[in-house]
């Protein structure tokens, strides 16, 4: 008949349970976050200010992009994922690892849990890339895979980088200051993993759910080049040189990228069909927002560094902050809800499309928990930073009171797309 | 820009290809996919009872795409019993949103 698979049952239980994990790791997150509240005004590098940043990017952020990448690439490249079997494997070692590595973070023991933990996840990152590299091979050019694939490339050396930093905790090989690495690994992480993964997905996504009329394709090659330009500037310059003036022509490179990918989104906005805008996509509008805002952030990190103020520790970790909590959680806050319904819908009411009157995959979550989700995310947004910039105990903890709320929303929303079973009338029309 | 011909005017009167075809909603936009301009052409052929469609995506990749085509197939077989249905994927030329009818857009907006 056609050309076009039909999704694998096989991916339904893969997808989900990334989604699930990293729903749950979220949840672990904000608790972790109000647990140790009182250290977010203090210095970055502190144990469990590290136990976090990992809860954040790795269990939080990057299990719920590996979801939707198993998700997404056979799709966007219509073929079938390379192989299920190393997909469960990856994640069983991630998981693993995670959990030592959070663990030995926490109470800081950089022994044997914290080095399995780092190399376990150093084996679920690489067996997660091998399946993306394989699954791609044989396809067509396609500037959205490039972004998927180089995004792979940086995730495995952030962990490789991240494997090194922890084995260097006990045997100290590297020959330079420890937190310089601790800068290269996090914006390898950040703008090698998260940023190009981010830019190439929602390049993808944006112009299907607003149907635009026009997409500059044009930006997102700048973007891609520029990003890239930017990072690897930054991480040789900052290895030989530490922070220095130069480190301002690193990040206008990057911002240039971004500012490329940005005008490619809006240019999608601008041509978009579709003029009302869901809640989905209005996180994704308050995540471009507060990245622009941490990007603001960082000349003041430089500046105030390279006059040896205090200032700029204070700096980092708003920085961190709008970058986990604001920009990526925002985002996935968002997209999970245009995603994981999908494979969902696909699993229980594909083969009755057209049948009868199936629910849509919008109808498969509770809309009015995704608003009363985006309502308390968007006070937590405004009580937390109030109480970082006021330095404020009280409002951080109602922020994070606020955060908390969201993860227990986001993670009911979730189950209810999970454990969706249709009407047993659609099983008698099958 | 479907290239629409031959609808049954006789046996299937009531229910056309096209109409029948209507009732498969894109499950993202919750628009039906004459509607999004997705049928290019539609022919049947009474006396060898076959009916042929030619569908495209919105795009390579579309995730609804195999649940549009499966559907499509799926309801034609429903409405025209003993037919052959044959259904074929096509992306000439390439789907714009500037196929979207009237009523389409009028929904979305």
């Amino acid at each position: 008949m056609n050309s076009v698979a039909s999704q694998n049952p096989l991916l339904y239980r893969l997808v989900v349970s990334h989604y699930l994990i990293s729903a749950l790791c979220f949840v672990s997150l904000a608790v972790m976050l109000l647990i140790t509240a009182r250290n977010l005004t203090g210095h970055y590098f502190h144990p469990q200010l590290l136990a976090i940043t990992h809860m954040a990017a790795l269990g939080w952020g990057t299990l719920v992009i590996f979801g939707a990448v198993y998700q997404l690439l056979p799709v966007i490249l219509d073929t079938e994922l390379y192989s299920y079997r190393t997909a469960w494997l990856s994640l069983l070692l991630f998981s693993a690892g995670l959990v030592l590595l959070v663990y030995s973070f926490w109470h800081f023991e950089p022994g044997i849990y914290m080095q399995s933990g780092s190399l376990l996840l150093l084996a679920g990152i690489s067996l997660f890339a091998a399946n993306v590299f394989l699954t791609a091979k044989q396809n067509r050019d396609d500037i959205h895979q490039e972004f998927i694939i180089t995004a792979c490339i940086w995730l495995l050396a952030t962990a490789l980088l991240g494997t090194l930093l922890v084995f260097n905790f006990r045997y100290a090989f590297f020959q330079k200051d420890h937190i310089l690495f601790l800068k290269l690994h996090a914006h390898m992480g950040l703008a090698g993993w998260f940023l190009m993964l981010i830019t190439g997905v929602s390049s993808r996504l944006m112009p299907m759910f607003l149907v635009s009329k026009q997409q500059k394709l044009g930006f997102l090659s700048w973007s891609f080049y520029l990003i890239n330009g930017g990072l690897l500037l930054f991480l040789i310059d900052t290895y030989f040189s530490g922070l220095n003036a130069k480190t301002y022509i690193a990040a206008l490179v990057s911002f240039a990228g971004i500012a490329c990918w940005l005008m490619f989104i809006a240019g999608c906005f601008r041509t978009r069909m579709r003029r009302k805008i869901d809640l989905s996509i209005w996180h994704s509008l308050v995540s471009f927002f507060l990245l622009g805002t941490a990007i603001v952030t960082l000349p003041f990190i430089v500046f105030n560094h390279l006059k040896a103020d205090p200032l700029s520790v204070k700096y980092t970790l708003l920085y961190g902050s709008l970058l986990f909590m604001g920009w990526i959680t925002s985002l996935i806050l968002g997209q999970t809800f245009k995603t994981l319904p999908f494979i969902v819908w696909l699993k229980h009411y594909q083969h009755l499309a057209g049948n009868s009157d199936i629910p849509l995959p919008a109808g498969i979550f509770k809309g009015k928990l995704l608003s009363i989700q985006f309502g308390l995310y968007l006070i937590f947004i405004l009580v937390f930073y109030a109480g970082m910039f006021y330095r404020s105990a009280t409002l951080i903890n109602a922020g994070l009171g606020c955060f908390l709320a969201v993860s227990l929303v986001y993670l009911s929303n979730v189950l209810i797309v999970i454990f969706h079973r249709p009407d047993k009338k659609y099983y008698e029309q099958s | 820009m479907s290239n629409l011909k031959n609808s049954d005017q006789d046996e299937h009167s009531r229910v056309g290809v096209i109409e029948v075809l209507g009732m498969i909603i894109d499950p993202e936009l919750g628009i039906n996919i004459i509607d999004m301009g997705l049928l290019y052409f539609a022919e049947i052929d009474k006396q060898e009872k076959s009916i042929g469609i030619e569908l495209t995506l919105s795009s390579h990749g579309c995730p609804m795409g195999a649940a549009i085509l499966g559907g499509a197939e799926d309801i034609l077989k429903l409405y025209f019993p003993g037919y052959r249905i044959d259904v074929k994927l096509v992306w000439e030329p390439a789907w714009s949103p500037d196929f979207i009818s009237e009523e389409g857009r009028q929904f979305l907006e």
